[in-house]
């Protein structure tokens, strides 16, 4: 997960360089290192510096963790033949090497020859298995195929080995969410609320859930999270502010003096924050909440 | 402008609604988005609905409620001073070969055509193909030519 600062850092130097200004190569190693996924500039900017031989050989020993990172990069893009030539590249000079194999695998797997892929994959870890990237590439090749619940599998296994991956928690949890089991999304998000507790998108994503989950028990649980987001994040969350609203108006639906109540509510957390003031203007007449018939928590749930 | 018949109902989707929708999903190119459509019955024709406007909800965790929840106030409150209400439903999702219409999105589309019942399903494939299920009519259009790029 990447960090405001360390966000607008990367953006600032992509505008750089998209403008001309250079800066290529830091931009690349700033994409590396937070692990974030701008596939199309990382391949436009590595190509430029690998295709000139200048600018490569001044790269010195980095040049072959470049190649790596253009070669996913050109996967990512579907430009497969840039992606078969940087690794062509690699082979040869590392001819026996295990990162070099879990490349090609990547390959098989962005052709779509899924059999070859899994093949490659289970060989690459008996040899190696602890291999955390080509565990997660297994789970990727499942919920490629659609086959959403042998993704769920795998990343249980995965998750039963390395319980510290918090990337994996998060990525099961939306999995989970998509299948509408909320009960599953809760337990992952507790999970990473344990181990991380000063995050507040963790609490955010578990009170929203709960939230859907609905019921009165979970309804004040979820205002107890929206709260701490609000805490830890400063009073700058809009979507945990929205919450507690939400919250208070659907914990008093036909209350009289709901109006008076839920406004006064709606309008003190939002006077906490004078930044936010333009999200009191955008809430309208608040007296939609209370008694409106247009939107009822049926919305998400469904019939099973 | 794209028009498919239903039976006797009509769709007229505007451009500005339709390239609004496609290019939220070209930004969002590794996640599933979703999206409301907002237009009117035609005042001459009843049969016609006119799409006018689409806004673009989310791209990440689309199953949950309280965004949902808020965002659809808002528009209606914004849009019914402009005389637009919500008509439809718009989804796409992750997987370019995925055409089929989740569960949460069909309980949305349902929940939408409670109050509209000429709602419209749009969800975008590859192919053109029409596809009626019940009160909603699913339109399947095909991607516009610029989005040929990876997906």
């Amino acid at each position: 997960m990447v960090t405001k600062t360390e966000e607008s850092q990367l953006n600032k130097l992509e505008n750089q360089v998209d403008n001309g200004g250079g800066g290529a190569w830091e931009y690349l190693c700033l994409a590396r290192k937070l692990k974030v996924r701008r596939s199309d500039k990382v391949l436009k900017y590595g190509l430029s510096i690998l295709n000139d031989s200048r600018k490569r050989s001044s790269l010195g020993p980095d040049e072959w963790t470049l190649y790596e990172q253009v070669a996913v990069a050109a996967m990512d893009c579907h430009a497969l033949d840039v992606a078969k030539d940087c690794i062509s590249a690699l082979q040869k000079k590392f001819p026996e090497s295990k990162r070099v194999g879990r490349l090609e695998a990547m390959l098989l797997e962005a052709k779509g020859s899924w059999e070859d892929a899994e093949a490659a994959y289970s060989s690459l870890l008996e040899d190696n298995p602890f291999d955390q990237v080509i565990h997660k590439r297994r789970v990727a090749i499942a919920k490629a195929q659609g086959n959403i619940s042998a993704a769920i599998e795998w990343l249980n296994k995965y998750l039963e080995i390395f319980m510290a991956d918090h990337d994996a928690w998060r990525e099961l949890a939306e999995i989970y969410v998509s299948l509408q089991m909320y009960k599953q999304a809760a337990f992952c998000y507790e999970e990473l609320i344990l181990s991380q507790p000063t995050v507040p998108l963790y609490h955010l994503a578990y009170a929203d859930v709960l939230y859907t989950l609905g019921g009165l028990e979970n309804l004040q649980t979820a205002k107890k999270y929206y709260s701490s987001t609000i805490d830890l994040s400063g009073g700058k969350n809009n979507r945990a502010l929205f919450g507690i609203c939400l919250v208070s108006c659907a914990n008093k639906p036909n209350s009289g003096s709901l109006h008076l109540g839920k406004k006064s509510h709606c309008t003190h957390v939002f006077k906490k924050n004078s930044q936010n003031t333009h999200v009191m203007k955008k809430i309208p007449n608040l007296r939609m909440f209370g008694p409106s018939p247009r939107l009822t928590k049926a919305v998400i749930e469904s019939p099973r | 402008m794209a028009g498919a018949g239903g039976g006797e109902l009509k769709y007229e989707l505007a451009q500005n609604a339709y390239v609004k929708l496609v290019l939220h999903a070209l930004k969002h190119k590794t996640s599933a988005v979703n999206g409301v459509l907002l237009g009117r019955t035609s005042p001459k024709n009843e049969n016609l609905v006119q799409i006018e406007d689409s806004v673009p909800l989310f791209h990440n965790h689309l199953g949950l409620l309280p965004p949902l929840e808020i965002s659809l106030i808002m528009i209606e409150e914004y849009y019914s001073t402009r005389g637009l209400g919500i008509v439809g439903y718009f989804h796409a999702n992750e997987r370019f070969d995925d055409a089929e219409l989740g569960n949460m999105s069909k309980n949305i589309a349902d929940h939408i055509s409670r109050y509209f019942p000429q709602a419209a399903v749009l969800l975008i494939t590859r192919s053109l193909k029409l596809y009626r299920k019940g009160k909603i009519a699913a339109l399947l259009c095909r991607f516009v030519s610029y989005a040929s790029m990876a997906f």
